[in-house]
């Protein structure tokens, strides 16, 4: 399959990219940010929403940075592991396509993924076939194919495994860009929509990952349903986290189930800060998931599969905080 | 009909006498011309290569030219070298000089007639080299000569989105995709098929049209009717099962995509580089599209990247690549993205299967009835022999009471079905294999005792006349169940884990070469030539599709001159120098091939030995061949090199040359249909699966597989494990995971190999794959077919293991997680259930009458044990024919010991009503009979 040809910038530093993406945003020119490429450049492949000018990340050192508190937006899935890595993170990052894609593919690229959507993911004569969608319509204001009459809001799905987890944890998002830097909770990064995805402005890209000290003492777990134990983005998956001892502290985090990740902390606030029951608390709060989540057709997996199945992944996930407290 | 079907129509004249040139009908039970193998002659072998060895299933013709030198012994496939180190070409591998890049303009419409094409601005493009379009390919063809449906480019109407349009050739890939979007084409929108079962019905506009053979108005594009045997039997049956299965279409998946180099050279003659596994079709389908002689084109065979029964047919792009050839007169080269793939496709039908079975009070399998609605997509491809095969290819290895099939093919507006490992044979062979399961459960008897207290010995004759001549079904049984310690898991397992056999009965070699009379021609030719430096050049059209019967080729010829295998060069890639050969489909190399390879090798042992006579004066019956040198048997010291006859038999001649052909010999019934699934021998397998369900998730984890397949000889044990453990992933693929998925506007939704699920190195099981040798007396030193048999056995094991470990049988391929949860939760609701992890599983539930039953099936099991084993050695060499079970005699023709006894090919007026899905395409008339056209 012939890539498109594009434009690829190599910023040194950060100063740089911004400084590139300035001028481009002046020349009035579209471009993307590609750090691994394991998800943007298959895109372009397919011929879709490609633009004329990509800045890649590769060159910038120092910005995939691994430790304790801190992981840069270039560091590679593959190295997130070791003693350096929370074990959730790393359990997560391990579950990430393939060994080869893990190589190259970085946090940065899995948290800004694209959301996917088999009318949408297809070469571009299939999509041409289907007078295009409202995803990438190439100017011809094409209906969602996915739930028709309603051209408002894009529905793909958001299939990244990183983000739930990286949510339980507290993590804080560093966006940067021409106008300086932006800093904000994971939780608050994405924005419901299956175009907009996340608050990343014009010129802007995710820098880095923080996360605050009680991080290193939640404890969890991530459940990744899938059809295959590689390659396969998560048809479902849910992330919890609990400081060891205390009920109260469950955090809940969903993905591949909606247009972006979501962060269910406040949601399950009344359960758990109610009379822990063991059991029949964990069976409450999947309930309570399952019914928060609206999965839509449009993945290789049925959506009210997808949303039953919900509860036995919450369940899975919080199997260790049994007999705790 | 072409006469090519019936294979013998007509073959016996009313007074009994032969009709001279056709084949008689061989009396039933005979088990051909040879029921068994011959004695050996063991002093013919010395025993240092193997005289007085072990052979349980009895001596073999070819043992008397046994060398000792490499047949048995597992060895890489001796172009193993190449691709491990990269240098083999594939299709896409292919560069002349001058090369443009051909592409090809699809169609955007499910279904559609094309009122003009407009290729001015494709022209006036820079860079733009050649244009074509259905105009320049008005000639049809396909694989099978009654079915010629397909042309290079659409020239009325496209009949699935990615249909062939028009094709380009430019400087490079990017002015050829630029140069496709300035096509202008005028469509007139059709409505289209995409259901088969809407395919039985009427419709305005038929997807092809057959003339006056077109049945009614509808897409029914071949219907089959079967019945034989004694169907009072089915009345009041013990136990019966029955099962509605969908199935959905499966993609081979190979990894290399289409590849084509067409190149006209200066002398006017095509060379055209493809990666095919039956380059001679190729050949002539490009002679008649092109229209021009067989001789002025030079098919040549790249290395393929897998094929699996998707690179056997003969395609548009190689048509398109030539056309583009011969306009500019620059070589064109076409590779296929993955969609494309996917859009030429020729994978295995999705089917609607009905399958109902029944026995009697003594466990013996009355009736077995099959009913079967297969989507053929946009063309025929190999469909009219799919529709006989899903029936046909069920009746062994089983003794059945009565059989009866109804099957039909229909065209759909999807991309077309067509020949895929297994070939028509998988789906109802997984059906049927659950339906016994489903029987033994409700007779409460092991189904493994089940299956061996009913089947057929060797040298017998199936229900529709098959010709079984070696049979390891036995033992092939017997080696899973033992392997697996079937006795103390099987109804004993926990929730969840579960355990489940199933077998497999597959053609080793189609019987009827489909271009030409059998009786004439022969299957496969090999030609040897030997010159002076001793080295053997093997030149054969045997298409290597990575199974490895280019080894197959040089490990007979080997054996039979005691050469080392690096002595043996098999040149097999060029039509113009190798001799016709069919390639590979159908299981059919290594047992045509490499009889005729053994054959032509005989021919230069002679001529050796014959020179050595001349030197040393002892007469050839007195001499051995071994290990490049020919001597006196009694005395070993008294001998010449292997150099030194060569040399003596080449004075006054040169080079050694000799031919040797296969033809396989007369066998099969005469009705209609009747030369569907005959082959010169059969293979057998059995597997035994273990899964793991997760029960809350509904997924599925199939951990352990013991896998026996009887391939009669394993000429090279490695790679016949290969194809067992490569045929296990590929069912795997089928039953859990693998589906073409089209939604709800008809289109092919997971078109790449992200979404298309084939199973990765994780969902493989721990496979012990358990070789089973029955030596075939026909097959070269005894071998069979070990490529495409194997694949059966796997799905009907891992469903049965399913029912096992959770209680619940499902007849949905494949068994996607949601499609098992499903089932789970109706279970759970329907037991009024709180959680899924307290569902029962199933268990014996014995009382008198099935510990009898066992019993007598346990008795009779080991009965046919000692009769098999007779059969199979020379001691019984009486006819047997299926129906012996029941009680009748083999030497008399069924039909005049018994009223009841029908064969027929075509329903009763009064069975009409009564007919399954697929046979209600009998409801309906041929234009002929209707007053069309005439």
């Amino acid at each position: 399959m012939l890539m498109p040809p594009f434009i690829l910038h190599h910023p040194k530093s950060v100063n740089e990219a911004c400084q590139i993406a300035a001028d481009l945003i002046d020349q009035n020119q579209e471009f993307d940010w590609v750090s691994g490429g394991t998800d943007l450049l298959a895109n372009y492949k397919w011929r879709i929403n490609t633009k004329p000018n990509v800045i890649s990340l590769s060159n910038i050192p120092g910005i995939d940075k691994i430790s304790n508190l801190e992981i840069g937006c270039m560091a590679r899935l593959s190295d997130l592991k070791g003693k350096s890595v929370h074990p959730i993170i790393a359990e997560a990052a391990s579950k990430i396509a393939s060994s080869l894609i893990r190589k190259s593919a970085t946090l940065g690229g899995n948290l800004c993924l694209d959301t996917r959507c088999f009318w949408y993911n297809q070469s571009e004569d299939w999509r041409r076939s289907i007078d295009w969608c409202h995803k990438a319509d190439c100017g011809t204001g094409a209906d969602c194919r996915v739930i028709p009459n309603q051209n408002t809001l894009c529905v793909a799905t958001y299939q990244g495994d990183l983000a739930p987890v990286l949510m339980v944890l507290g993590a804080t998002v560093h966006l940067i860009g021409p106008n300086g830097e932006r800093v904000m909770p994971l939780s608050d990064f994405y924005q419901l929509d299956g175009m907009k995805k996340n608050v990343l402005q014009k010129g802007e890209f995710l820098l880095k990952v923080t996360f605050p000290k009680e991080s290193r003492q939640r404890i969890g777990s991530y459940q990744k349903l899938r059809v295959r134990d590689s390659w396969d983005f998560p048809e479902a998956g849910v992330a919890a986290s609990w400081i060891e001892g205390d009920v109260k502290s469950i955090r809940l985090a969903t993905t591949a189930l909606e247009s972006i990740p979501k962060d269910h902390t406040e949601e399950i606030e009344d359960l758990v800060n109610s009379k822990w029951n063991g059991k029949e608390s964990i069976k409450s709060l999947a309930a309570l998931i399952k019914k928060s989540v609206k999965p839509v057709n449009n993945t290789a997996l049925p959506p009210n599969y997808r949303r039953s199945v919900v509860q036995v992944l919450v369940k899975r996930a919080l199997s260790k905080i049994n007999g705790d407290s | 009909m072409s006469a090519g079907y019936r294979q013998q129509p007509n073959s016996s004249r009313k007074d009994g006498k032969r009709v001279a040139g056709k084949q008689v009908f061989p009396p039933p039970g005979s088990g051909g011309s040879r029921p068994v193998m011959k004695e050996r002659d063991l002093d013919y072998i010395p025993k240092s290569v193997g005289g007085k060895e072990h052979q349980p299933a009895g001596s073999h013709i070819h043992d008397r030219i046994r060398t000792g030198t490499i047949v048995g012994k597992s060895l890489p496939l001796v172009d193993s070298n190449a691709k491990v180190t990269g240098q083999a070409w594939y299709g896409d591998d292919v560069r002349l000089p001058n090369e443009s890049i051909g592409k090809i303009l699809r169609s955007p419409h499910h279904y559609a007639k094309i009122k003009s094409i407009d290729t001015s601005k494709v022209e006036a493009l820079p860079g733009v080299i050649a244009v074509a379009t259905g105009a320049d390919s008005p000639s049809s063809f396909g694989v099978l000569p009654v079915t010629k449906d397909e042309h290079a480019m659409a020239v009325e109407k496209v009949r699935h989105m990615g249909d062939l349009v028009a094709c380009v050739s430019a400087v490079d890939e990017a002015t050829a995709i630029e140069a496709l979007g300035l096509f202008e084409i005028e469509w007139e929108i059709l409505e289209p098929v995409f259901d088969p079962k809407k395919g039985l019905e009427d419709s305005d506009e038929p997807i092809h049209w057959r003339g006056k053979y077109h049945l009614s108005k509808t897409n029914v594009q071949k219907r089959v009717f079967q019945e034989f045997g004694d169907r009072s039997l089915v009345e009041n049956p013990y136990s019966s099962s029955h099962g509605k299965w969908t199935m959905h279409g499966v993609h081979h998946g190979f990894t290399e995509p289409h590849a084509v180099v067409a190149h006209w050279d200066p002398n006017g003659r095509l060379q055209l580089y493809t990666p095919q596994q039956v380059p001679h079709y190729t050949h002539r389908a490009l002679s008649t599209v092109l229209d021009v002689p067989m001789h002025q084109i030079n098919v040549i065979r790249t290395f393929v990247g897998g094929g699996f029964g998707g690179k056997s047919d003969p395609f548009p792009h190689e048509m398109c690549a030539a056309i583009l050839s011969r306009k500019s007169g620059r070589p064109v080269r076409i590779t296929f993205d993955r969609e494309e793939v996917y859009w030429i496709n020729r994978g295995r039908h999705p089917s609607n299967i009905e399958v109902k079975m029944t026995a009697d009070e003594e466990g013996r399998i009355s009736g077995f009835d099959i009913d079967a609605l297969i989507d053929g997509g946009g063309f025929a491809s190999f469909g009219h022999v799919t529709s006989y095969y899903n029936g046909v290819l069920a009746t062994a290895p089983y003794e059945l009471g009565s059989f009866h099939y109804t099957g039909a093919r229909v065209w759909t507006n999807k991309p077309a079905s067509g020949a895929m490992r297994g070939h028509g044979a998988v789906n109802t062979r997984c059906a049927v294999e659950v339906g016994l399961d489903e029987m033994a459960e409700e007779m409460n008897v092991d189904p493994i005792d089940l299956r061996l207290a009913n089947l057929l010995p060797p040298h017998s004759r199936t229900i529709t006349g098959f010709r079984i001549t070696s049979n390891g079904m036995r033992e092939a049984l017997e080696r899973v169940r033992d392997g697996s310690d079937w006795e103390n898991k099987f109804r004993k397992l926990p929730l969840g884990k579960g355990i489940g056999i199933g077998c497999g009965f597959f053609i080793s070699g189609s019987g009827l070469p489909i271009h030409w009379d059998p009786n004439r021609f022969p299957h496969a030719t090999v030609h040897i030539q030997v010159d002076m430096d001793g080295g053997v050049t093997v030149h054969t059209g045997a298409a290597d599709i990575g199974q490895g019967s280019t080894t197959a080729v040089a490990q007979v010829v080997s054996e039979v001159l005691a050469l080392p295998i690096e002595m043996i060069h098999v040149r097999s890639h060029e039509s113009d120098t190798s001799p016709v050969d069919l390639g590979s489909y159908s299981s059919r190399v290594t047992f045509m091939n490499a009889n005729a390879a053994i054959r032509a090798a005989l021919e230069i042992r002679d001529k050796l030995l014959n020179a050595a006579w001349d030197i040393l004066g002892y007469h050839p019956n007195t001499l051995v061949i071994n290990d490049r040198r020919i001597y006196y048997k009694h005395d070993p010291a008294i001998g010449v090199s292997y150099l030194q006859a060569l040399h003596k038999a080449q004075e006054d001649k040169g080079a050694l040359i000799s031919s040797g052909a296969y033809r396989s010999p007369p066998m099969g019934g005469v009705h209609k249909g009747a030369a569907a699934g005959l082959a010169p021998a059969y293979s057998f397998s059995a597997y035994v699966a273990e899964v793991d369900v997760d029960v809350e998730l509904g997924l599925i984890k199939c951990t352990n597989v013991w896998a026996a397949h009887d391939c009669g000889k394993a000429l090279n044990p490695l790679a016949v494990k290969g194809q067992i453990i490569g045929s296990c992933h590929m069912g795997l693929g089928q039953v859990l995971s693998e589906k073409m998925v089209y939604g709800r506007t008809g289109h092919l939704q997971n078109a790449n190999l992200l979404d298309y699920k084939i199973p990765s190195i994780h969902e493989m099981p721990h496979v012990e794959p358990i070789i089973v040798e029955s030596s075939d007396p026909e097959g070269p030193f005894g071998a069979k077919e070990a490529g495409e048999g194997p694949l059966l056995p796997i799905l009907p094991a891992v469903v049965n293991a399913v029912y096992d470990a959770i209680g619940i049988r499902y007849n949905d391929l494949p068994l996607t997680p949601d499609i098992v949860y499903k089932g789970i939760e109706k279970k759970r609701k329907k037991l009024k259930l709180e959680d899924a992890t307290e569902l029962p599983n199933p268990r014996y539930t014995h009382g008198p009458k099935s510990i009898e039953l066992q019993k007598l099936l346990k008795k009779r099991s080991e009965e046919h044990r000692k009769r098999d084993i007779a059969r199979q050695t020379t001691e019984d060499t009486s006819a047997y024919v299926n129906g012996v079970l029941f009680g009748f005699d083999p030497n008399i023709p069924l039909e005049d010991q018994l009223e009841g006894w029908r064969m027929a090919t075509e329903p009763d007026p009064e069975q009409l009503a009564e007919l399954g899905l697929a046979g209600k395409a009998w409801l309906k008339k041929e234009q002929r009979e209707m007053g069309g056209e005439n």
